[in-house]
């Protein structure tokens, strides 16, 4: 049987050049000066210090985390309820709804983001409030199938328990229902927050060119300004924000894992 | 009271759907315009689906879609497949390594992975076009594959294959002819992932794509300056052959058991 | 699956049969020709005629690769990707640095057809002194376009780039969205040369646009502008001087206006890069392009002044397409209008402080 474990040899160099690599090669690009060949690096902070050295930079940032947050609770607030009433419906008609909720997102992201334009320019709304639509539409449906199957995977039993106990059904939603939907809602938020902070052709399509999110800022550098070394840096900046902020997601639900307990 | 509250439920599931399919039906609406506007509907013509069919970029777009989205899935889940088998038969620790650098695609922001594949291409002097596409779409898809795998080897039971080789079965015949059957369930699941994840992308595929080799997604990009409605007529096709293959899929085995059910019933 | 699988495979079989369908129409051997049978063309958006392409692949027996950018830096940065083309349309300035940077081949000027058609307005230009590198394709001016049923034609002339920030018409303008063109009206509303080191003068046209920013509530867009001001969606926009003799000849309403505090006045033309695959089908396209059919086609699709003069005249004369419409016939030999030239330090400048404008 340990014959088939030389199995992983291959992808183990695929990883190597294709995963590893590259991400070696930002670090590398966003610690040194820009400009240099291979040969001659020169190591510098330069790039994060003038990332944070300036307001705007770390004011994109912000803008970034507020529209991904508000994105987050906006799927939640109408994803959540979503959820729920699919949940009671009877079985066929929960495998239709799933099935229609999954539908669009076999179109193409782009294609679906492209249609809304037209849609929205019969309203004159901030730039702010297009990528927001633009963003709760595209990424809702992660949260609601996430909810749902934490939903119907939850033991009937414990509800019938809490309803024979005396709970009303405010009661039973607030403490047995909502608790053990938890997991569901917070697996949704990781599948929602994170490519909503790092999305660029929303605000791209919907909101105009004067609404940068961190996205464009590192689509900017690399393919207009052609500053590498400082898009390296900001792509490096979000990327340790994004684990730090999983990290902290992973933290909430282990805590109220164990408060459960 | 209980029927009030279903027909909210219901009223609000109706209303999330209406969210959900507002903008394609109006992408199909305004696809059959006759005018170029994207807000007043003069008529009713074909015109755009025609200037689609004669456009070279567009038919251009879809076929290196599908092209490369089949090879990158084919490759993806060969290699893949066999990586899992692999990774089931090594040490923990090399196991926990390679599935966390496996994860790193997956929790990037696409953005990242895309910067960092093309700062590859560019460091190693390969000349950015199909293959470096190709390239970058087997190497997104592959953790797909390998996540969607590796449950099924966990539930495979190890003496069977063990009593494989022992009968005399060459690894080979026993990988083949034992392990894969079993496990067809992930790969074919895998493989549908990885399809759709190449067929949509569009981040990773921008910025690892070079002069005439273009998908879908960047097509759409590139031509959102100007006013375009042969784009509605492409997206009116795409959602109607998604429909009709997601429904075939989801309505054939229903009546296949259904029949199954019949034929029984009559013996 | 097998079915998926099956239906994908029947739809690829169709799509390649239609791709290969329009080859094969001339029997020349481009590989005995040329050495190659495909190039790679790197152009502006909407910048040529919609045949041309097709036209020179049926007469030439090749495939063109063809592709489109938004600006000089996307192009250069783009070529610094890796991606080998065989033509590009660059700008003045970017030429300049191109052939500073040893990134383009000398043309071989023997192979070079057209040159005597080429206006003589448009060749021996600073960036490129002799046209050992560029042959020119398109030129014209920047300019205001307004729509003369909301904004008085001589209040424009009186304030020129300054109406810009008129708040009567808050709301009402697209800028063009780069920091060359945004800084080179700030400049020359101040009354600054477009190509100024002085950091006390940016600072200026920065604190001016960022003023424009926060007061008018400009929308900024690129190509977006021909579609915009044809459905006339707002009173003024910064455009090239093509798109404006475009959008003019679509919609009367619109007219264009150089502002006497000068403009930039630039040429696109094109180059082939030293890397290219395939120089010697790459001379031909750019015979075929400046050809006299393929201009007419190229200039009246998209508006802009051919390089080529009897197009120019054609298009501009009585009778032509473009007759009367004064952004067409761009104005050559103000003093105050200039050409850019590169400089390395103040583009990183301008596109950081561009960036700031429109974040804040």
């Amino acid at each position: 049987m340990k014959t088939f474990s030389k199995l992983v040899w291959p992808y183990m160099a695929w990883i190597t050049v294709f995963i590893v690599a590259p991400m070696l090669l930002i670090l590398l690009y966003a610690f040194t000066k820009e400009g240099n060949s291979v040969l001659t690096l020169q190591f510098t902070l330069n790039n994060f210090t003038r990332f944070f050295s300036d307001s705007i930079f770390p004011s994109v940032m912000a803008r970034s985390l507020k529209i991904a947050l508000m994105t987050t609770l906006l799927c939640i607030l109408f994803g959540y309820p979503a959820a729920y009433c699919i949940s009671k419906l009877n079985d066929k008609q929960q495998a239709l709804a799933i099935l229609l909720v999954t539908l669009p997102m076999w179109i193409n992201m782009l294609i679906r983001t492209y249609a809304w334009r037209g849609i929205l320019s019969y309203f004159d709304f901030d730039s702010e409030i297009k990528v927001l639509i633009g963003m709760v539409y595209n990424f809702i449906p992660f949260m609601i199938l996430q909810i749902h199957t934490s939903l119907s995977k939850m033991d009937q039993s414990l509800i019938a328990a809490a309803e024979d106990l005396g709970a009303n059904k405010t009661q039973t939603f607030m403490r047995v229902i909502f608790p053990l939907s938890i997991p569901g809602v917070i697996a949704g938020i990781t599948l929602v927050f994170l490519p909503a902070v790092s999305s660029f052709f929303i605000p791209k399509l919907l909101g105009g060119g004067d609404y940068v999110l961190i996205g464009n800022l590192i689509e900017n550098y690399f393919v207009s300004t052609g500053d590498w070394n400082f898009g390296s840096a900001i792509s490096l900046i979000m990327a340790v924000l994004i684990i730090f902020s999983m990290f902290l997601t992973k933290r909430i639900d282990h805590q109220i894992g164990e408060e459960k307990e | 009271m209980k029927a009030l509250k279903r027909k909210i439920g219901n009223g609000y599931i109706l209303l999330m759907m209406l969210f959900f399919y507002l903008p394609i039906f109006y992408v199909m609406i305004f696809s059959f315009n006759e005018s170029k506007s994207l807000t007043r509907f003069t008529g009713f013509s074909l015109v755009w689906y025609e200037k689609m069919f004669a456009s070279r970029p567009i038919m251009e777009a879809v076929y290196y879609t599908i092209v490369i989205a089949l090879i990158a899935t084919a490759v993806s889940t060969v290699f893949g497949t066999i990586t899992a088998i692999g990774l089931s038969k090594s040490r923990k620790i090399l196991r926990e390594v390679v599935l966390q650098i496996n994860d790193i695609p997956m929790l990037n922001p696409e953005i990242v992975t895309a910067i960092g594949f093309m700062l590859l291409f560019t460091s190693m002097n390969i000349e950015k076009g199909f293959m470096t596409l190709l390239i970058a779409h087997i190497v997104f898809c592959i953790p797909y594959v390998i996540l969607s795998v590796m449950p099924k080897l966990r539930q495979l039971d190890d003496n069977i294959a063990e009593a494989a080789l022992d009968l005399g079965a060459t690894p080979f015949q026993a990988l083949t002819k034992v392990i894969i059957p079993q496990i067809m369930p992930g790969v074919v699941s895998g493989a549908l992932i990885a399809f759709t994840m190449s067929f949509d992308d569009f981040i990773i595929s921008f910025f690892t794509t070079g002069p005439g080799v273009n998908n879908i997604a960047i097509y759409v990009y590139s031509s959102i300056k100007r006013i375009n409605p042969s784009i509605n007529a492409l997206s009116t096709i795409i959602v109607v052959v998604v429909t009709t293959v997601l429904v075939l899929v989801n309505v054939i085995p229903v009546i296949r058991d259904r029949k199954k059910g019949k034929n029984e019933k009559i013996s | 699956m097998k079915k998926l699988v099956k239906i994908l495979a029947a739809g690829i079989l169709l799509i390649s049969t239609g791709c290969s369908s329009n080859e094969g129409s001339s029997d020349v051997d481009p590989i005995e020709t040329y050495g190659c049978d495909v190039i790679n063309v790197y152009n502006w958006g909407e910048y040529i005629g919609e045949d041309v392409v097709s036209n020179f692949e049926k007469t030439y027996n090749v495939r063109v690769n063809y592709s489109m950018f938004d600006s000089n830096e996307e192009m250069y940065t783009t070529l610094l990707g890796g991606n080998a083309y065989d033509i590009l349309v660059p700008s003045d300035y970017m030429i300049e640095r191109l052939i500073q940077e040893d990134l383009l081949q000398p043309l071989d000027k023997s192979k070079i057809t057209i040159l005597d058609d080429l206006a003589e307005g448009v060749l021996n230009k600073p960036y490129d002194p002799d046209n050992t590198y560029s042959i020119p394709y398109f030129w014209g001016s920047v300019g205001i376009l307004y729509d003369t049923t909301k904004v008085d034609p001589a209040k424009v002339e009186e304030m020129g780039w300054d109406i810009l920030k008129d708040t009567e018409y808050a709301g009402e303008i697209f800028m063009y969205d780069s920091e060359r063109d945004s800084f080179m009206v700030a400049l020359k509303a101040l009354g600054y040369s477009m190509n100024t080191e002085d950091d006390a003068e940016i600072e200026e046209a920065y604190q001016w646009l960022l003023e424009l920013h926060q007061t008018m509530d400009p929308a900024y867009v690129t190509d977006e502008v021909n579609d915009a001001m044809i459905n006339a969606e707002k009173s003024l926009a910064v455009v090239y001087s093509g798109a404006a003799a475009y959008i003019i000849a679509e919609n009367p309403d619109m007219a264009y206006f150089e502002p006497l505090q000068g403009t930039n006045l630039w040429n696109d033309a094109m180059v082939i890069p030293a890397n290219a695959k395939c120089p010697a089908l790459a001379h031909e396209f750019i015979n075929f392009a400046l050809s006299y059919d393929s201009m007419m086609d190229s200039s009246l699709t998209v508006g802009y002044t051919s390089a080529v003069q009897s197009v120019v005249d054609e298009l501009g004369s009585e009778g032509g397409d473009f007759y009367g419409n004064e952004a067409y016939t761009p104005r050559t030999g103000y003093e105050k209008d200039e050409v850019f030239t590169h400089n390395e330090v103040l583009k990183k400048k301008l596109s950081e402080l561009w960036i700031k404008i429109k974040v804040s």
